[in-house]
């Protein structure tokens, strides 16, 4: 009989933070700030803050009342809701097994890059020797070390994904290590989630906010901070820009997976909801803008660094052609020595011109890196740059794996509340056991991801796997909710858990506003999609120390296409099961007992 | 190639050889004195430069342990302000001959880092142009330092998994032990208080979509 109680969360703080350890994810440190640098800085914010109101904050409440209702996991609910569109939530669980897949793979880099930093001197911050012990390493020489260290020691990539070698040991290992923390967070269900959800969703602001003391006082910071927020309007007029806010709300607010259903379904009945969704969705927001300013002071760190060093460079190439003594070439009067020297000896000036490096402040600045490149090798450069860097790594690193776990609970738990949900599987398998097969699946099929060709099929799920399927699934969920279902229908429900009905805003917003922006945005994907032409990833080539665009093979366009088809054809395909089903069933009785009474 | 904004020949001590004829078995050496130390930098002069020739033949004497180099066998020319400078070895018996490039590179590698020490530079700050480095091998210890981390973590997690689930496993076993005992109670008293119990579990929350549907259903 206890079986049957749902399980729930201990108080509604323990929802609140789990939601807010599912949604502040990686994605708030490394494709806002990325965003932000694109699209005209503080500018950057107005469309950002338009799209919240409008798409992301409705959309969100919406998920929770329907966990909250339902009290089921996404296939359950969506099937209560219409038969037909049960394949909405079967969609939703196999976006989540996509993710699940590829986003703990973040977390094995980060446990690697954090048991690496436990060494006096960080391995990324100089080349290894090459073999006669003259120089460093020729494929380190062309990168920078933490490239080198990046995609040689950690990936040992391969040069295409047409070469995929054998699986990296370290790797395989650490992802083994991150699937068992998961396991020990989830074993026990809601009861263990919640008690973790505590440090997980509460440890990273207090990383954040070290690293924000740490970075504003760094030299050379205040020109990071202050590139990022003189806003550049202009960019409003592009309408790629307002494309990407209402896409990072979106991805970022973690919709369409089936998490916050999960995760609702666990809350009394009563539970305020709508609230905790304005909260939840205005923390997201503000830890974006909060990490944006610690990642652009330690982008202008890095860049007066880099600055500053390419301006030694050429004074000592001053110095060292000319034969001046050391003191009469400052960093300050290089500029005035320049045109000097061209005025005194333009032969000797005109042999040294092509060594000579044109620094500029500016450009490096400019360099907008997001993604894994951001997060492992811009900010380990920057790292092993300030004093104590191995204190300051392994806090960084500690941080993303806290971001990356808490995430990792929600896509985790969007798997398993459906398949709980199950009756078939609740009463064969016992909570742990359920939970370890989940686990142990999605570990073994992680495995690929660990080979040399690994990083090239995570950037291909991480592009194609949950992008285009989410856009369809919450478009498709919220004209069910608001026409299929009615929003009547929804109202009545939200009154009877809440108390009192959803006000204009919401009604409007989930009737109108948001569907018309979700498929605009679904056509604008389809339109790129269609113009971009073939699918092509970026390769690493070890010649040439960097990344080179390639197309991809046709398997590997074959496989893009089947993530699609896989999450987005579930939606038609059980509308098509549960049509047939409803035919093949049999007539009801009352129809041939009057049959019988007529004595037709 | 040769920049000559000041030429400072030093008398050659021996008047046979003159370093800019010979300078095929010369190296050129650069300090950056002041990049190098900053405050506590010190100036160059003619007793840094006697300093100078007496480590180069210290570094000679112990490569070739016969000979007995002198410092008046390290002739230097072409000193600049930068501080950089050309030197030549000449042969103790025969000082019109120099000593090949080779045999002073490797003299040079092998006391590389004394002749850095006593200027307290280093490699990159006391340059010979044409002789690289020999970089430092770095330390490989016996277990690379980030298993060991690994080990401790991954203990420490297999310990909680256990103890989780043996938790859970014992508590399990001791509910199946305590429902045994009542439930031989509840046959004895018939199927009343089954029933009862069945309608204050709804009441606790478990939501009986059955009823809710039909209400739906009506309203449509």
């Amino acid at each position: 009989m206890e079986k049957d109680e749902r399980p729930s969360w201990d108080n509604p703080m323990q929802f609140v933070l789990a939601c807010v350890s599912y949604a502040v994810g990686l994605g708030n440190v490394w494709r806002f700030p990325y965003l932000c640098q694109m699209h005209g800085g503080g500018g950057f914010m107005i469309p950002y803050m338009i799209m919240l109101v409008l798409e992301g904050i409705p959309l969100f409440s919406m998920e929770l009342a329907i966990g909250q209702k339902m009290r089921m996991g996404s296939i359950g609910a969506w099937t209560a809701i219409n038969p037909y569109l049960g394949g909405v939530g079967i969609a939703s669980v196999i976006t989540s097994l996509y993710l699940c897949l590829y986003y703990n793979v973040i977390n094995a880099w980060s446990f690697w890059y954090l048991f690496h930093s436990f060494q006096s001197v960080l391995p990324w911050a100089t080349c290894p020797l090459n073999s006669n012990q003259t120089g460093y390493l020729e494929e380190c020489e062309v990168a920078t070390p933490t490239q080198y260290f990046f995609y040689r020691e950690t990936l040992n990539i391969s040069s295409s994904i047409d070469d995929s070698g054998g699986v990296h040991m370290g790797q395989a290992l650490c992802l083994v290590l991150a699937w068992m923390i998961v396991y020990l967070f989830i074993v026990k269900g809601v009861k263990s989630t919640g008690k973790v959800v505590y440090f997980t969703a509460t440890f990273p602001y207090l990383v954040l906010f070290i690293y924000l003391i740490r970075g504003v006082t760094l030299h050379g910071a205040m020109n990071g901070v202050k590139y990022m927020f003189t806003p550049k309007l202009e960019q409003l007029a592009n309408p790629q820009t307002w494309i990407n806010a209402a896409t990072q709300i979106f991805f970022s607010l973690g919709l369409g997976f089936g998490s916050l259903i999960a995760f609702a379904s666990y809350n009394q009945y009563h539970n305020n909801f709508e609230r905790q969704a304005v909260i939840v969705s205005l923390i997201n927001s503000g830890t974006s803008v909060f990490a944006s300013i610690v990642t652009f002071s330690i982008y202008g760190f890095k860049a007066t660094f880099n600055y500053e060093s390419c301006l030694e460079r050429v004074r000592l190439l001053l110095l060292n052609t000319f034969d001046m003594a050391e003191d009469t070439i400052s960093l300050d009067n290089i500029d005035y020595w320049i045109s000097e020297l061209n005025r005194t000896h333009p032969d000797q000036f005109a042999s040294l011109a092509p060594k000579l490096d044109t620094c500029d402040l500016e450009a490096e600045l400019d360099t907008a890196v997001e993604g894994t490149g951001l997060a492992f090798i811009v900010y380990s450069e920057a790292i092993k740059n300030m004093p104590a860097s191995q204190f300051w790594s392994v806090l960084y690193f500690s941080m993303l794996l806290l971001l990356g776990m808490g995430s990792m609970l929600g896509n985790v738990t969007a798997i398993i509340t459906p398949l709980r949900d199950f009756k078939v599987l609740a009463r064969n398998f016992s909570n742990e056991t359920l939970n370890g097969l989940v686990c142990l699946f999605c570990l073994l099929l992680g495995l690929g991801f660990t080979t040399r060709s690994g990083n090239y099929w995570f950037t291909m799920f991480n592009e194609y796997g949950a992008t285009f399927s989410l856009l369809f699934i919450v478009l498709i969920e919220v004209v069910t909710v608001s026409y299929i279902y009615g929003l009547k229908r929804f109202e009545k429900d939200i009154e009877d858990m809440l108390g009192h009905r959803p006000n204009w805003y919401w009604k409007i917003m989930w009737a109108v506003v948001s569907p018309v922006l979700l498929i605009s945005l679904f056509i604008f994907y389809i339109v790129d999609y269609i113009r971009g032409g073939t699918p092509t990833y970026q390769a690493w080539n070890p010649d040439l120390g960097k990344s080179v665009v390639m197309e991809y093979p046709w398997y590997g366009q074959a496989f893009i296409a089947l993530l699609l088809a896989t999450s987005v054809c579930c939606v038609p395909a059980t509308a098509l099961y549960a049509f047939c089903k409803k035919k093949q069933k049999p007539v009801p009785s009352h129809e041939h007992t009057v049959s019988a009474i007529s004595g037709l | 190639m040769f920049p000559l904004l000041l030429l400072l020949c030093l008398p050659p001590a021996l008047a046979a050889v003159d370093c800019n004829t010979e300078y095929k078995n010369g190296y050129q050496v650069r300090l950056s004195i002041k990049t190098a130390l900053g405050d506590q930098a010190y100036d160059w002069n003619e007793s840094e430069m006697f300093l100078f020739r007496a480590t180069i033949a210290f570094a000679m004497r112990k490569f070739n342990k016969t000979e007995a180099y002198e410092v008046s066998n390290i002739v230097v020319c072409n000193q600049t302000p930068r501080v950089s400078f050309w030197f030549i070895v000449t042969s103790p018996e025969d000082p019109a001959q120099a000593i090949s490039k080779n045999i002073v590179e490797q003299a040079v590698r092998e006391s590389r880092n004394r002749i850095n020490n006593a200027f307290l530079l280093t490699d990159k700050s006391l340059e010979f142009l044409g002789i690289p480095p020999t970089l430092a091998a770095p330390i490989i210890p016996a277990t690379p330092p980030w298993l060991i981390v690994f080990g401790v973590v991954i203990g420490a997690v297999c310990a909680g998994i256990v103890a989780l689930l043996v938790t859970s496993f014992v508590k399990r076993r001791r509910e199946k032990k305590a429902k045994v005992v009542p439930e031989e109670e509840d046959q004895a008293k018939g199927t009343d208080k089954a029933v009862t119990g069945e309608t204050f579990e709804d009441r606790n929350g478990v939501y009986n979509l059955g009823f809710a549907d039909d209400d739906r259903f009506t309203q449509l």
